[in-house]
C-alpha cells in the first residue's frame, strides 16, 4: 500500500485535487492535496488548518504508517464526497442493492406500494392552502409539500400556461380525480391509494385501489395500442434491476394533479421501477409531451411497501360517491 | 357434491374441448356423461392433462381467455330434467348460430334488428351489436353440449325462502314508479358500480374477456367488463372482518392440484344477487388443456334459497389483447336515461295541465 501510494497514488491526488479547486470544491480539494503530500506547500495549509489532530504528533514509525493509511481513506472519502452529486431533493442515486429475485430470476416487484408524499396534490413544491370546501376545515385542506419535480418547475410552453392556470383555478369542477375518472399514468402511482403489483413472466399486472383502474404492461415483444385509452398502453422491459415501462396513447383527458397539471393526446411517458431496500422502490418517470411543455421532465419519488400483516387493497369503486355531483341535477325533484 | 361430479366434469370438459369452434364430431360424444364418467376413473392417466406449471410451481392458468357462449344461466322452459344436448343437437345449435349472424350481418334486412325493440326501423337501430363487432357469434364461442350454465336436473335458480320472497317484493313494491327518480334506482351496471359477470364468472353480453396473471402467492383475474380486477391471494389468510362488505366480496384462494379453489364471502346485498345478506361462493378453475379452462362454481345463503345451486362452463383461450372499458368515464346512457324521464315526465305534467 505504501510503496503504490507514494509514487503513483500522489500524482493522481494532486491532480484531482487541482481539478476538485477548479470547480471550488475546496474541502474535498484539501484533502487531496493532504493525502498527496508532494502538492505544493500552499495548498496543505488549510487541509492542515482543517485536520489539526494530535494524532498526527510524533515521528514513530507506526504513527507514520497509520497517517499515511489516514491519509489514504480521507482521499477516498473525500473522493465520494465530491463526487456525488449535490444533496438535491431527488432519489435518483446510484444504489448498489440488489433485490430479491422471482423464481424466473427478475428482480421482485410483487406486494403492495403506496407514496407518502402529497405529489396528487401538487407535482410543484407549494405551501399549504385553505381547503374548496368551508365545512371541511382543516381535514380537506391543501397540505404542504416538497415537489417531485427534477428541477422544481413543469416547463409549459408559454402558449400553455395560461391554460394550466385556468385549471387551477377552477380544480374541483375540472378535475378528473374528482368525477372518479381513471387517472392515467404517471399519475395512478401517487395517488394517495395503494397499488399492487402481481409480476409474472410476461406480464406485470399493475391493480390501483382507485377506481379499480388496472393496467397489465407487456413484458414480450413490444405491441402497438389499438385504441387511445385512459390507463395507456404499457410495453415493459428489464434493464438490470429496473423495470422501465413506455406508456403511449393515453387519452388527452387526465391530470397530472389536483392542481391542473395537463398534457395533450401527444403525451409519452417513460417509468422506472427500481428496487432500492427490501421495502421501497424508487419510482422515476419522464414526460414528453411537445404540444404542451418545452423539453421533457422528470418526477421521481420513493414508493413504500405496505408492510402489516395481510395488507391488502380494498374496493374504492368511486364512481357511486361521484354520482350526486354528475347526475345530481337530473334527478326527480320530488313535489308534495 | 362438487367432489363427486368433478371427475365426470373433467371428463366432458375434455370431450368438449375437443369439439370447441372448429365443429369436428369427437368419437364417443353420444355417450352419456356417466359413461365417460367410467372411462375417466378406469383410465386416468389417458385423459389427465398436465398443466404447465409458473416459474413458482403453480399450475399456470395464465392468458387471456373468454367465456362467451350460447349456453343461457338457467335452463329454458320445456328442456326441464334435459341437461345436455345431443350431438346432433349441438350441431343444429352452431348452425343456428351461424345463420342467424349472417343474417345479422347483411344490409337492409328487417329481421336483423338485433335491438331487442320489435319492428325497428334498421336505419334507427343504434344498438345492431353486429354492425360494432359485438354480436356474440362474432367472437369465439365456447360452445358447450349443456343447456344451461346451472347444472342439474332442474337448471334454474332455485326458488326464494319465503322470507327472501317477502323481503324482496318488498323491495321491488318500493322501488315501484321510482326506477328513474335517480342514480340509486338504477342497476348497478348502468351506474357502471358493478356487474353480474365478475363473480361468479357469468358470460357477459359482450367482451366476455378476462386475463389471468399470476404472481407468487396471488392469482389476478381481470375482467374486461368493467376492467374489475380481483386479485385472490393463496396464502390461507382470514376473510374480511364482517362488517366489511365489498361489492365483488372477498376472495381468498388455495390450490387443491391442478385445481384453484376461490371462496368468496362479504359481499353487500345488492351485488351479484340483490337481497342476498350472507353470500357465499366457491369457485374452481381446471386448465384441462391448453387451450381450455373449466370453471365450475357453487353460490349458496340459506337465508336465500334452501340449497346451494352450481354451475359449470368452458372458458377458452382467445388471441389479443383485454381491451380497457372505461365504462364510468363514457357513461352518457345513465345521464340520457335520467334526462329522458326528466323529459317524459315534464311532458305529461304539460298535458295533463292543459
Amino acid at each position: 500500500m505504501n510503496s503504490s501510494w507514494s509514487h503513483y497514488g500522489k500524482t493522481m491526488t494532486c491532480n484531482v485535487a487541482k481539478a476538485l479547486r477548479l470547480l471550488g470544491i475546496v474541502a474535498g480539494a484539501a484533502a487531496f492535496e493532504y493525502s498527496g503530500g508532494a502538492c505544493t506547500p500552499g495548498t496543505c495549509r488549510e487541509t492542515r488548518n482543517l485536520l489539526r489532530i494530535s494524532l498526527f504528533q510524533g515521528a514513530s514509525r507506526s504513527g507514520y504508517q497509520m497517517r499515511n493509511w489516514l491519509r489514504g481513506s480521507m482521499a477516498w472519502m473525500a473522493m465520494l464526497f465530491a463526487l456525488s452529486p449535490a444533496a438535491a431533493p431527488s432519489v435518483a442515486q446510484v444504489s448498489s442493492y440488489r433485490a430479491p429475485r422471482t423464481a424466473d430470476g427478475k428482480p421482485d416487484l410483487n406486494g403492495i406500494w403506496q407514496v407518502l408524499n402529497t405529489a396528487d396534490w401538487d407535482l410543484e413544491g407549494h405551501a399549504a392552502e385553505a381547503s374548496p370546501v368551508a365545512s371541511l376545515g382543516a381535514v380537506f385542506a391543501t397540505p404542504p409539500g416538497l415537489g417531485v419535480v427534477e428541477g422544481d418547475e413543469i416547463p409549459y410552453l408559454p402558449t400553455m400556461a395560461a391554460k394550466k392556470k385556468e385549471n387551477k383555478a377552477n380544480w374541483t369542477k375540472l378535475d378528473p380525480e374528482v368525477k372518479c375518472y381513471l387517472p392515467g399514468v404517471p399519475r395512478a402511482t401517487y395517488l394517495p391509494y395503494p397499488f399492487q403489483i402481481v409480476q409474472s413472466q410476461n406480464s406485470v399486472l399493475i391493480s390501483y385501489e382507485y377506481a379499480g383502474a388496472v393496467r397489465v404492461i407487456n413484458m414480450g415483444a413490444p405491441t402497438k395500442a389499438p385504441a387511445e385509452s385512459w390507463m395507456g398502453w404499457s410495453n415493459g422491459h428489464w434493464e438490470g434491476e429496473t423495470l422501465v415501462v413506455d406508456v403511449t396513447s393515453q387519452v388527452e383527458d387526465t391530470w397530472f394533479d389536483r392542481s391542473g397539471n395537463f398534457h395533450s393526446d401527444a403525451l409519452h411517458v417513460v417509468e422506472r421501477y427500481t428496487p432500492r431496500s427490501a421495502d421501497t422502490l424508487n419510482y422515476e418517470a419522464t414526460i414528453e409531451d411537445p404540444k404542451v411543455f418545452l423539453r421533457p421532465w422528470k418526477i421521481s419519488m420513493p414508493l413504500y411497501r405496505r408492510v402489516e400483516k395481510n395488507a391488502r387493497l380494498l374496493e374504492y369503486k368511486c364512481p357511486e360517491f361521484a354520482e350526486e355531483l354528475l347526475y345530481g341535477p337530473l334527478r326527480k325533484r320530488t313535489t308534495n | 357434491m362438487m367432489h363427486r361430479s368433478l371427475a365426470s366434469s373433467i371428463a366432458f370438459a375434455v370431450a368438449i374441448a375437443t369439439s370447441l369452434i372448429v365443429q369436428t364430431p369427437a368419437a364417443g360424444q353420444a355417450q352419456s356423461p356417466a359413461t365417460k364418467a367410467a372411462a375417466a376413473k378406469t383410465a386416468p392417466e389417458s385423459k389427465a392433462w398436465a398443466p404447465q406449471l409458473t416459474p413458482d410451481g403453480k399450475p399456470d392458468l395464465q392468458g387471456v381467455w373468454s367465456n362467451n357462449t350460447v349456453t343461457p344461466l338457467e335452463r329454458p322452459k320445456g328442456l326441464a330434467g334435459k341437461e345436455f344436448y345431443t350431438e346432433a343437437e349441438l350441431k343444429d345449435l352452431q348452425k343456428q348460430e351461424r345463420e342467424r349472424l349472417m343474417v345479422t350481418e347483411t344490409e337492409g334486412q328487417p329481421s336483423a334488428n338485433h335491438s331487442g325493440i320489435e319492428g325497428a326501423d334498421p336505419d334507427d337501430v343504434h344498438y345492431d351489436f353486429s354492425q360494432f363487432g359485438l354480436d356474440r357469434a362474432q367472437a369465439k364461442l365456447a360452445w358447450s353440449r349443456r343447456t344451461s350454465i346451472i347444472v342439474g336436473p332442474e337448471g334454474t335458480i332455485p326458488s326464494l325462502n319465503p322470507d327472501a320472497r317477502k323481503r324482496l317484493a318488498e323491495i321491488r313494491a318500493k322501488a315501484k314508479g321510482h326506477e328513474f327518480d335517480g342514480p340509486e334506482n338504477l342497476p348497478l351496471g348502468a351506474r357502471c358500480i358493478a356487474r353480474v359477470n365478475v363473480v361468479p364468472l357469468i358470460p357477459s353480453a359482450y367482451n366476455s374477456n378476462l386475463q389471468i396473471v399470476q404472481g407468487a402467492g396471488y392469482v389476478a383475474i381481470e375482467t374486461e367488463m368493467i376492467h374489475d380486477v380481483r386479485i385472490i391471494p393463496t396464502d390461507g389468510r382470514a376473510h374480511l372482518p364482517a362488517n366489511i362488505r365489498q361489492w365483488y366480496g372477498d376472495p381468498i384462494g388455495h390450490w387443491e392440484g391442478n385445481t384453484l379453489v376461490i371462496d368468496s364471502t362479504n359481499f353487500t346485498d345488492l351485488s351479484p344477487f340483490r337481497g342476498a345478506q350472507n353470500l357465499h361462493v366457491i369457485e374452481r378453475l381446471t386448465r384441462v388443456d391448453r387451450d381450455t379452462i373449466l370453471y365450475q362454481f357453487t353460490v349458496e345463503d340459506p337465508g336465500m334459497w334452501a340449497k346451494p345451486w352450481s354451475g359449470e362452463l368452458v372458458i377458452t383461450k382467445i388471441d389479443g389483447q383485454i381491451y380497457e372499458y372505461a365504462c364510468h368515464e363514457g357513461n352518457y346512457g345513465l345521464a340520457d336515461t335520467l334526462r329522458g324521464a326528466r323529459v317524459t315526465e315534464a311532458d305529461a305534467a304539460n298535458k295533463s295541465a292543459k
